[in-house]
């Protein structure tokens, strides 16, 4: 769960020009790299990919279903349908976009199975215990924290109620530090509309600080 | 991050093979040579039970004491324009570009929209130009066109769908373009085959199965390509 405090500057001051939050991410060249060489046959790279997207697949699975444990499984899916098309691989495209798309399009055939798509991808009930140490240690004093922590599950639970492709178009732009382009191969759909849905995300979360911002 | 976790994914990823991207290569050619046998086949045996096995033919008694003959360089003509065609759907449909997750939904609609437009257009066209070709042939409703398209497009469309393997995007759609691409080089064969330019014959019996094998594309499409959990 991203800390309270990510989430405010986030949501606030979001990137110039709409373009999202582009962070410098060394895995990305890793995988591309490993991707490689596992099409061309060097089994060994697939412990390199592994290590490559394991962690950032994990995070955007787990958001996307709050259950660790289905998370993982999913992960292990998104890896193994990578390893048995391996041999299609285009040289020189770039995996991440690739494997998310394969990571969502499996959490919606997965929620679609068990009927329970809402929940699957509700961020609903978040865990009062899980604010992170580092929102924790900005903490004034126990009203702040308390204040933090409602103010964290009400945007969770408005991102929760979000139409998923908006929710994801946020997640992508967001947390996974996709630029437009590449949210928009994951979601399958143009830069326009992905710009349109990370927007209407964006107000709403706001529309939600704003009122807790009235309230207090 | 669990090392156990790691463990069990490498463990199950040595477990299943997967071919490389040569025996891909090598899958892909020995694809596209089933493809082209088996639309060469099917139009071969077809012709060859319709029509004695005339594979060009190039008119027909229209009615009594009315011949119609095309000419060879139209019959080339709107042929070689119709491969143009198939050349650009196969292109659409087998190509996925620089990105694994294949075309844009733009570039599909669009092919989807302009391939069979095109053909017809074209088809007309030069027809039109010909005068007397677009001449009424009622007694031609289509339906021998129908099925040869349909016949000889059906093993180049397994064909492409087995060459795609997986479409994590839009596996109907690419399953539509694919059955337009089978139908487009099925309409080359039947632009040979078939001398009737008659504008209902011509959407009876060339058209029409473009539809019918592009909803097959789909169908297919969305059952094969379309990723699921195992």
């Amino acid at each position: 769960m991203p800390d309270p405090s990510h989430t405010l500057q986030e949501i606030t001051d979001p990137a110039p020009g709409g373009e999202g939050v582009r962070r410098v991410d060394p895995n990305v060249n890793g995988a591309d790299a490993a991707m490689q060489r596992y099409a061309d046959g060097d089994d060994a790279a697939f412990a390199d990919l592994y290590d490559a997207l394991a962690p950032r697949l994990i995070g955007f699975l787990h958001n996307a279903t709050r259950d660790r444990g289905v998370a993982e499984d999913l992960m292990q899916q998104t890896l193994l349908q990578m390893h048995r098309t391996r041999g299609t691989f285009i040289p020189g495209a770039p995996v991440m976009p690739w494997a998310f798309a394969i990571a969502r399009r499996l959490t919606i055939d997965s929620a679609r199975r068990r009927r329970v798509e809402r929940r699957i991808f509700s961020d609903a009930a978040a865990d009062d215990d899980q604010v992170t140490s580092a929102a924790a240690a900005a903490m004034v004093n126990a009203d702040d924290l308390l204040h933090a922590r409602r103010l964290e599950r009400r945007v969770q639970q408005r991102l929760a109620a979000l139409p998923e492709n908006q929710r994801s178009a946020y997640r992508l732009l967001q947390q996974e530090g996709f630029s437009l382009k590449e949210a928009a191969e994951v979601l399958g759909t143009s830069v326009t509309a992905v710009k349109l849905r990370a927007h209407r995300a964006y107000e709403a979360l706001r529309a939600v600080l704003r009122e807790a911002g009235e309230a207090t | 991050m669990s090392a156990a976790l790691r463990m069990r994914v490498l463990a199950a990823a040595a477990a299943e093979a997967s071919p490389t991207r040569s025996e891909i290569k090598r899958r892909g050619i020995f694809l596209g040579m089933i493809a082209a046998a088996s639309g060469m086949g099917a139009f071969m045996i077809f012709a060859g039970l319709v029509s004695g096995g005339t594979l060009v033919r190039l008119g027909g008694e229209v009615a009594p004491q009315q011949h119609l003959e095309r000419s060879l360089w139209l019959v080339s003509t709107t042929a070689g324009g119709a491969l143009a065609f198939a050349a650009t759907a196969l292109w659409l449909a087998l190509g996925r570009g620089r990105s694994m997750l294949g075309r844009s939904r733009r570039w599909l609609l669009y092919g989807s929209v302009l391939i069979p437009i095109g053909l017809l257009a074209w088809k007309v066209g030069w027809s039109m130009a010909f005068g007397d070709e677009m001449m009424a042939w009622p007694e031609r409703l289509g339906l021998r066109c129908l099925w040869l398209s349909v016949v000889v497009a059906v093993g180049p469309l397994l064909a492409f769908v087995a060459m795609r393997q997986s479409a994590p995007l839009r596996p109907a759609l690419n399953g539509t373009v694919m059955g337009l691409a089978a139908g487009a080089c099925a309409w080359v064969a039947v632009d040979l085959w078939c001398p009737v330019a008659y504008l209902p014959h011509l959407l009876l019996g060339h058209v029409l199965p473009l539809f019918v094998l592009a909803g097959a594309g789909a169908l297919l499409g969305q059952a094969v390509l379309s990723l699921r959990r195992r």
